[in-house]
């Protein structure tokens, strides 16, 4: 296991700044730089060098956590430097060169989890956190830190464990004098709780998307102006952009915060027939790249007619999500009246003014809010709530199959308490002293 | 050590717990010696007369194919025979009797006497003899000493046992019975943690004082279900029982009263089960209900007491007879024994490993009230599991442990030993998990092959019980490869009835899966030399085949969520120093002990956060390891 180092304390200038080691090696890290109390939670005031050339880098108060009683569970040495990034680049440079490694994103979380030093909820949301790439995945997982699917999900849990309530009694206590129950009751009070978690589930769609980013690919014949269009998107000069075509031979993507919501951006090689091997590869990577999008902006250009190249593209993705976007409105040459694509609603951009660039910003925010990615909701963002809820959403609806075909109580029960025992993984088990004091609070029950 | 006799195993009470026990380990071979405080109240049932009920009776089957006596005594002595859920499945219909309680008491005292290695003795135990730690003997109030190297401890209620009517409170293990005081001062001696239960019973009252054209009848079935595999027919004659309702005079006479009653007036501490309630319970809990029902349960053919199930009550005896008259039809009857209240100790049975040894005392086994539950039913199974393994340890054989996937017993000892109780314990079909898989029909496949490993199950009984699995598999055979073709006669009626064409070819198991197909109806698609088929048999191969895709999927949805279960937690682990975990956590844990991860997962008021870092920490520390 290595030991790895980085900065606690936000970047930039302040008063102090926390910089954190955490491994086999750490104290023996420090000790190389000056420390010589290594007293277990004890701040200890160290005159902090660089071994290489004896370089004094700081007064710092110094302190060790050793293992297992610490933040990861292992030997951890914090230094309380001054927050000067001259400072803290000396120091962290300095461990480096005594053989830590940088942490990577979320290492120090990793290394917790798995010292059992937090739980496995805890650290999902800090991943989710940290892997948030926008405000509105942030908000997602803080969310869901927050118990938010829980609340969610515990009202259908409620009403599901009153199901099982009621049909348990039957079973149990049959010959106490309890109230007979309408099984199509039952069966819509089932329909309700499985549409809310089919509900839920279903907003792992974008929930995922939220999580991943939206794949945007830029695709079009050549030299129709991907790569101006990409480079306004992205509003960078990212792509290399030439008046020769078939000047991108590679795909290149780049993420951008659009409203909150993570999209990636990818320009594609433009497609035609070549015998270049490597336009070839390029075009061939093209073709996935479309494959993999969550949606395609197909680049036409608007100052001369379409060709063959373009309408094999249009004909390509007609039944995929797209935008068609006509490029090149500034030019003399652009005819906006093309009449044989109006039916596609294309939208009419100049990459090189940035005229039309809002339109087609609104048109794919439009798009990805019919996706149901909307701030305003609950977004289903992890892999694992996902599988548990579809597997709860199945053993409902076998549930009321059974109930429909009339078989006997302790049948529907079976995939009941299978779903219950699926959507407790998410808000917590409900065991069977909970359900039989559920039935004797609503039922007078015993002789 | 000097001894007056000696013993290889002894049995402490001779209630249902007791009596399973000491004939379980006599007849392994163990010397047995049954101490009892009356040998004439040998096998009483001191609450309701009757055995079994709805996951009960699932209890005395089991307990029949381990080789246990309930199921042969109350089959002898049954005077009402009901199978409970008939209109429900297979997995969930349960025997249920009412006894004839004196008849009970005797062929139970019977079966004993004709037991070889079973000595019954009358006397009050009072102490415990160690030697070394372990259990050596015991020590009696008349100051006999008997000898042996195990003991079970089936005291019952008689346990510091203190009875409550209305304001009056006096000692006793029954009503007219000694408590057992010493007994208990002995247990806390040796370090076990003590605790408080309540039960209560409701009044006795004379049959000849009954207006019984007031009731409704309740008769027992027309083909009674009896509890023993080796039961072929029954020998006592049959009996109504009767249904009545209280009315809202008697329960604002009850609230007007309440004060009266020592559940409410705060002498009571022990708590009571929830689902037996008292009628003071029943009328403050659920004061929205207009009427309570009651059952009307005759006692015996020799007696005219009658059982008012449904009236379990503490209330003042005067005051018990003035509400029973406000009952339609009970105007002039008069109460022969007051109901009453009676609180009771219990040692926390998380003290108990899995064969019902405890891990203070080696040779000490506790079964039945002492362990937390309540019922005959669940008291025998432990008392049978106790006595046989208190007889394979004084043998230095391998213990008895049963598992909850295949047996109630093994869900109930689980249940006692890792949660402990903080009420009386009942069982009850929902809680074991594969309820689908333990039916009362099939506790012989289940169980019986470990009664006659141990030797508790002779030859005729495991002769019939071979016979019966043959017929059963030949049957399973027949289902499968008899089918239903187009071209025969009853092809067109079986699809009118079904509802849907039934395709041009069905086997006799697929058919039997269609709604409205009946058992009688697959009997008589059966070829001629399979007939006559036994329905009880039908009736086991079918219930198989109905729950089998149902099983399938609960044993995959279980592997897949409980898939971390089977991780080990190091006996020694200090839960304290695990971070994330709150100190109420940390106390259940250290509490339970749990031994893996799935027992852990268990445990009540574990959340789900709590789960994942304890699960966090067991993986990280197998992987160091």
């Amino acid at each position: 296991m290595s030991t790895i180092v980085a900065l606690s304390t936000p970047r930039g200038r302040g008063a102090l700044a926390v910089i954190r080691l955490s491994g086999p090696d750490a104290i023996a890290i420090a000790r190389r730089m000056g420390l010589h109390e290594v007293e277990d939670r004890r701040a200890a005031l160290t005159s902090l060098v660089r071994p290489r050339d004896n370089e004094k880098l700081d007064q710092a108060l110094v302190t060790c956590f050793h293992a297992p009683h610490s933040l990861t569970g292992e030997d951890v040495v914090e230094i309380s430097c001054h927050g000067s990034p001259a400072v803290i680049r000396n120091v962290v440079d300095t461990t480096l060169e005594l053989g830590a490694d940088l942490a990577g994103p979320g290492e120090f979380t990793l290394r917790a989890l798995s010292n059992g030093k937090i739980n496995l909820a805890q650290a999902e949301a800090i991943r989710d956190l940290i892997a948030a790439q926008t405000d509105a995945a942030v908000k997602q997982a803080s969310r869901q830190l927050s118990g938010e699917l829980s609340n969610a999900l515990a009202p259908l849990k409620e009403r599901l464990v009153e199901v099982i309530v009621v049909l348990e009694s039957a079973l149990e206590f049959v010959e106490d004098d309890l109230p007979a129950f309408r099984a199509q009751e039952i069966e819509k009070e089932l329909v309700d709780v499985s549409a809310g978690v089919e509900k839920l589930a279903c907003t792992y769609a974008a929930g995922r998307l939220l999580q991943e980013g939206i794949q945007i690919a830029i695709a079009g014949r050549p030299n129709v102006g991907k790569s101006s269009l990409f480079n306004s998107l992205v509003e960078r000069e990212r792509a290399i952009v030439t008046d020769i075509p078939g000047t991108t031979r590679d795909t290149l993507s780049e993420a951008i915060d659009l409203e909150g919501i993570p999209v990636i951006f990818t320009d594609t090689a433009g497609v035609r027939e070549t015998t270049d091997g490597i336009e070839t590869l390029g075009i061939e990577r093209t073709r996935r790249a479309i494959g993999d999008s969550d949606l395609i902006l197909v680049v036409l250009d608007g100052s001369t007619e379409l060709g063959p190249s373009d309408h094999d593209l249009l004909n390509q993705t007609a039944h995929t999500r797209r935008l068609v976007v006509r490029n090149k409105s500034d030019l003399p040459e652009f005819n906006a009246s093309t009449s044989c694509i109006a039916e596609l609603q294309p939208i009419n951009v100049s990459a090189r003014t940035g005229e039309g660039l809002a339109t087609l910003r609104s048109a794919i925010l439009s798009r990805l809010n019919n996706n149901g990615i909307d701030e305003g909701s609950l977004l289903i963002t992890n892999a694992r709530h996902y599988d548990l809820l579809c597997n709860a959403q199945r053993e409902l609806v076998e549930a009321r199959a059974a109930l429909r075909v009339k078989h006997s109580e302790e049948v529907v029960l079976a995939p009941l308490h299978n779903a219950l025992r699926f959507m407790g993984q998410i808000t917590g088990e409900t065991t069977t002293e909970d359900i039989l004091s559920e039935i004797f609070a609503t039922f007078c029950i015993g002789k | 050590m000097s001894f007056d006799e000696v013993f290889d195993v002894i049995v402490i009470g001779a209630g249902h717990a007791g009596c399973e026990a000491a004939s379980a380990a006599a007849r392994l071979g163990a010397q047995t010696g049954l101490i009892t405080l009356n040998l004439d109240l040998i096998g009483q049932m001191s609450c309701n007369p009757a055995i079994g009920g709805i996951a009960k009776g699932h209890l005395v089957r089991e307990i029949d194919a381990l080789g246990g006596i309930m199921g042969r005594v109350i089959d002898r002595t049954g005077i009402q025979f009901r199978l409970l859920n008939r209109s429900r499945g297979p997995a969930v219909q349960s025997p249920r009797a009412q006894a004839d309680r004196m008849r009970y008491r005797a062929e139970m005292r019977r079966t004993l006497e004709a037991t070889s290695n079973l000595h019954l003795r009358q006397g009050k135990v009072v102490d415990f003899v160690l030697d070394h730690g372990k259990l050596a003997g015991v020590v009696l109030e008349d100051g006999r000493r008997f000898g042996s190297q195990a003991v079970v401890v089936a005291t019952g209620t008689f346990l510091n046992g203190l009875i409550h009517t209305g304001r009056r409170t006096y000692s006793g293990g029954r009503a007219g019975e000694p408590a057992a005081i010493e007994l208990s001062e002995a247990l806390k001696r040796l370090g076990f943690p003590v605790g408080r239960l309540k039960t209560g019973t409701p009044p006795r009252l004379d049959g000849r004082t009954i207006d019984w054209s007031a009731f409704e009848p309740q008769p027992g079935d027309q083909i009674p279900v009896p509890f023993s595999f080796a039961t072929d027919s029954l020998e006592q004659k049959q009996i109504n029982c009767y249904i009545g309702y209280t009315t809202e005079q008697v329960h604002d006479t009850i609230r007007a009263n309440i004060a009266e009653s020592p559940l409410y007036s705060g002498k009571i501490k022990g708590v009571g089960p929830r689902y037996c309630p008292s009628i003071e319970d029943k009328v403050v809990k659920f004061s929205d209900k207009s009427r309570h029902q009651l059952f009307l349960e005759p006692e015996g053919h020799d007696t005219n007491e009658v059982y008012l199930n449904g009236f379990s009550t503490s209330l003042p005896a005067e005051m018990q007879q003035d509400l029973v008259r406000m009952i339609p039809g009970l105007e002039e009857t008069r109460i022969i024994r007051p109901g009453y209240a009676i609180e009771y100790d219990f040692v926390d049975p998380r003290e108990l490993g899995p064969d019902l040894q405890t891990a203070r005392v080696p040779g000490l086994f506790h079964a039945g009230q002492i362990n937390g539950t309540t019922g005959y039913e669940e008291a025998a199974c432990q008392g049978l599991l106790a006595g046989i393994n208190a007889a394979l340890y004084t043998q230095r054989r391998e213990s008895l442990r049963l598992r909850r996937e295949e047996s109630y017993i093994g869900v109930l000892v689980e249940d006692l030993i890792k949660q402990g109780v903080d009420e009386p314990y009942r069982i009850f079909t929902s809680r074991a998990e594969y309820r689908l898989a333990l039916r009362y029909d099939n506790a012989d496949e289940r169980l019986e092959r470990y009664g006659r490993e141990l030797g508790l199950v002779g030859d005729s009984d495991w002769n019939r019980f071979n016979a019966r699995q043959e017929r059963l598999a030949e049957l399973r055979t027949a289902l499968d490869n008899v089918r239903l073709r187009r071209a025969d006669a009853q092809h067109a009626a079986v699809s009118g009835l079904v509802g849907s064409d039934l395709g041009d070819s069905i086997s006799l198991s697929q058919l039997a899966k269609r709604p409205k197909v009946t058992a009688d109806l697959i009997a008589s698609l059966l070829p001629a030399d399979l007939k006559p088929v036994a329905e009880t048999d039908l009736n086991s191969v079918l219930a198989d085949s109905l729950y089998a895709g149902y099983l399938d999927t609960q044993r995959a949805a279980v592997a897949k969520l409980y898939q971390h279960d089977t991780l080990k937690i190091p006996r020694q682990t200090a839960f304290r120093s695990i971070a994330g975990l709150s100190n109420e956590i940390v106390e259940r844990l250290d509490r339970a002990q749990p031994l893996t991860f799935g027992e852990a997962r268990r445990l009540p008021g574990l959340t789900p956060g709590a789960l994942s870092t304890l699960l966090a920490y067991l993986s990280a520390e197998q992987k160091s390891f």
